[in-house]
């Protein structure tokens, strides 16, 4: 059966978790982040609370099984996180001095600033790292289409990822031929600049010319037929979604319910 | 006399175009019926295609003059995807007629049938035999667009014929390919023929016309020239001064006629210039 | 003679098939700027290319998808959104307002939109990063904010240069593309009657 070999079946059920119950542990876990990196704790008020709050990102991945792939993707992130946590705990000044290491100093300003932009950003990018690694485009799609996003907007965005890989590989033929041709890609930086426009102007004539084409095309195969359209590939739900769903709106509760209380009190 | 389409008195200009592309037109169509379509470049093959699909002027805007018919209803009168049913349409881009949003050739092919809220058991059964008669099951799970232009140009047939339209309107499919891809092509064209579907082919190669069409459409700077039967048009050495290729065996015809060789018909297939050739042969041999 | 646009019809069919070769093209110049090692991003040509051709919306569009798509790969990329989104804007807007027509509206097009980019990266770049990204220029603005240079001035000073002609460069690109597509197909864009070379008396045709 040809329908069957186009389905995702996964293995594991966090993964398996139907995009829009995904997206929204994403929404909320992004929420409770920034409302816990709002809680000042102990003497140096710094924003503890948001560290340990980061420990379900990898444990979300370890349990959906894909700790190899969330890992080559977070590091990005991580790069960031590291830069911002060491720029801002050594060039902002103010406070008492933490850590000194020769004079390079670690005020207590700087440290709280680190910690609050450093695992907010890892918190809520992690949480999409996540989301991103568990599901397919494919997927997005189709739970976009589900919940009644107009089918010209998730044509856009799959059209879009195609677009990148096709004229990817067009812009790697046409740097092979403009070099083979003689046009210099090292040099001075006029040099460098002119390759740049041999290169990428033909790249978009390319990809422009037959458009109108394309047009007519999609409107022979029905783009536009106003009728509901069918489709071979369909998401599964594994059953725990509204499980899961329940959950994670309990624990936002909680969290705002106690923010709520330490304000009032 | 069972007409499918019909142009009365078409005239149609192109927006910012200062003279019209296609000049005061009649013609009738007949269902069933193969038309090859030649004349030079320039000379408003393509444009008669996008008239008789609506394209022109529902797409390219522009100003027409007369009347557009298939089935009896002008062509602007057509609600959106409605012709597309009716009306098969392959350009000449491989790469263009790929929808750009399927990761394989299968979800590819079924498009347009998801497009039309066809059931989707029926999709995959409609699929898999448009897919085994264009010859590219094999290439079910390939990416469409890694597939070679031949492969493409195939798909692109295969996506088309599997809406089940009555007529096709086939703009140049061969010209971007190599001779193994026109083979194949070709032989999607002469199978569609066999199912008794109207079709309409703009085609440089009139070789291949002459070997499959029925009635052949000359067009000469947007007015139609002639019109008739493929074997009366495509001997008419006169054509040759308007600017209209025939085909080879045609012209070797000519030329042995005129050699003093008597021949029964001037040939324009291969086929036929063997048949006549022999028996030219056979006729001297005997006397 | 005015020309009546509507974001709905901004959003033609051929509109939707521009958007994800801007897309495209803007990961493709970026890719290439940094393998020719040249000093810019120019990572938002497709966006200022939609927008020159297809009016405001449709560049704004592609700029927020592009920002999406490497979301996907780098969520830090999301919170950037704003600035590609009125990359697009502000560029279509321009263009309508035919501000590309004469050599000084030129020149001060391009810098109302390195201004508008610097201006909306700014305050991403420091209230969310606190000053820097880890990117190719954090390096001169850490150095500056090391040498007691006020935060804001360093993040927009050390952007500023480069973004002004970055966008010169990816402007003259479009303009160069735009200039070979056929007064036939550009009247199809939304945007498409401002580049035809033969005007006619009579209104350009109604955009599908």
């Amino acid at each position: 059966m040809w329908r069957e070999k186009l389905q995702i079946h996964k293995s594991n059920w966090i993964a398996a978790l139907h995009p829009s119950c995904k997206f929204l542990v994403v929404c909320l876990y992004s929420f409770c982040a920034l409302l816990l990196a709002s809680f000042k704790v102990g003497e140096g008020e710094y924003s503890l609370y948001t560290i340990a709050w980061f420990v379900i990102v990898p444990a979300l991945a370890i349990g959906s099984g894909i700790i190899k792939r969330f890992w080559n993707a977070f590091t990005k992130v991580l790069l960031v996180a590291v830069v911002i946590i060491v720029v801002q705990s050594l060039l902002i000044p103010g406070g008492d001095t933490v850590a000194q290491l020769w004079i390079l100093k670690v005020r207590e300003e700087g440290l709280r600033s680190a910690i609050y932009l450093g695992f907010s950003v890892m918190n809520i990018a992690g949480i999409f790292v996540w989301f991103f690694q568990t599901t397919e485009n494919k997927e997005i799609s189709c739970a976009l289409e589900d919940s009644g996003t107009n089918y010209k907007v998730t044509y856009v965005f799959i059209s879009t990822l195609q677009m990148i890989e096709i004229l990817g590989q067009n812009s790697k033929t046409i740097m092979n031929a403009q070099q083979a041709r003689g046009v210099e890609t090292q040099g001075n930086i006029v040099v460098r600049t002119r390759a740049f426009f041999a290169s990428l102007v033909p790249l978009i004539l390319g990809a422009i010319t037959g458009t109108e084409e394309r047009v007519l095309t999609l409107e022979s195969k029905g783009f536009d037929v106003n009728c509901k359209k069918s489709r071979l590939f369909q998401i599964e739900k594994t059953g725990r979604e509204k499980m899961v769903n329940t959950i994670a709106i309990a624990i936002t509760v909680a969290i705002v319910g106690w923010r709520v209380a330490l304000w009032i009190l | 006399m069972d007409t499918v389409i019909e142009l009365k008195n078409v005239t149609y200009t192109y927006p910012l175009a200062d003279e019209p592309s296609i000049k005061d037109m009649s013609i009738k169509i007949e269902r069933g019926k193969f038309y090859g379509v030649i004349g030079e470049n320039g000379a408003g093959k393509t444009t008669l295609c996008a008239l008789i699909r609506g394209f022109a002027p529902s797409f390219y805007n522009g100003e027409l003059k007369g009347e557009v018919l298939v089935e009896g209803k002008p062509t602007t009168e057509f609600g959106p995807g409605e012709l597309s049913l009716k009306i098969g349409y392959v350009f000449q881009n491989p790469f263009t007629q790929i929808s750009g949003v399927k990761d394989t050739l299968f979800e590819e092919v079924a498009y347009g049938l998801e497009n039309f809220g066809v059931p989707v058991d029926e999709i995959e059964e409609r699929v898999i035999e448009v897919m085994k008669m264009t010859d590219i099951y094999s290439l079910a799970d390939k990416k469409p667009f890694e597939l070679s232009g031949g492969q493409q140009q195939r798909a692109a047939l295969a996506s088309i014929i599997v809406l089940k339209p009555d007529i096709l309107v086939i703009d140049e499919p061969t010209s971007q390919l190599d001779p193994e891809g026109t083979e194949s092509v070709f032989k999607i064209i002469e199978q569609l023929k066999n199912e008794k579907k109207t079709i309409i082919l703009v085609e440089h190669k009139v070789d291949m016309i002459a070997e499959y069409a029925d009635e052949i459409l000359v067009m000469k700077g947007g007015r139609l020239i002639r019109l008739g039967d493929k074997q009366e048009i495509l001997t008419d050495m006169s054509l040759l001064d308007e600017g209209v290729q025939l085909p080879q065996m045609a012209i070797l015809g000519e030329r042995l006629i005129e050699a003093g060789i008597p021949l029964s018909r001037v040939p324009i297939t291969e086929r036929q210039a063997a048949e006549a050739i022999g028996q030219a042969l056979q006729k001297a041999r005997n006397s | 003679m005015e020309k009546k646009y509507s974001i709905k019809k901004d959003f033609s069919m051929i509109a939707i098939l521009i958007i994800p070769i801007a897309v495209a093209v803007n990961f493709v110049g970026g890719q290439l700027a940094s393998l020719l090692k040249l000093p810019m991003y120019l990572d938002t040509i497709g966006t200022i290319f939609a927008a020159m051709l297809c009016g405001p919306w449709v560049g704004a569009t592609a700029g927020v998808l592009t920002n999406v798509v490497t979301g996907i790969a780098n969520p830090v990329n999301f919170a950037f959104i704003p600035v590609n989104l009125l990359v697009g804007l502000v560029t279509g807007y321009l263009a309508r307002g035919n501000m590309f027509s004469v050599w000084w509206k030129w020149i001060l097009s391009m810098f109302i939109m390195a201004i508008v980019s610097i201006a909306s990266a700014a305050p991403i770049v420091v209230l969310v990063y606190g000053g820097v990204t880890g990117g190719g220029t954090s390096l001169i603005t850490a150095t500056a904010m090391a040498a007691g240079v006020n935060i804001w001035a360093a993040v927009i000073g050390t952007e500023g240069i480069f973004t002004v002609l970055d966008r010169i460069i990816s402007f003259v690109i479009s303009w160069l593309v735009i200039r070979v597509i056929p007064d036939r197909t550009l009247v199809k864009f939304g945007c498409g009657n401002l580049y035809i070379k033969k005007k006619k008396q009579e209104a350009p045709a109604e955009v599908k």
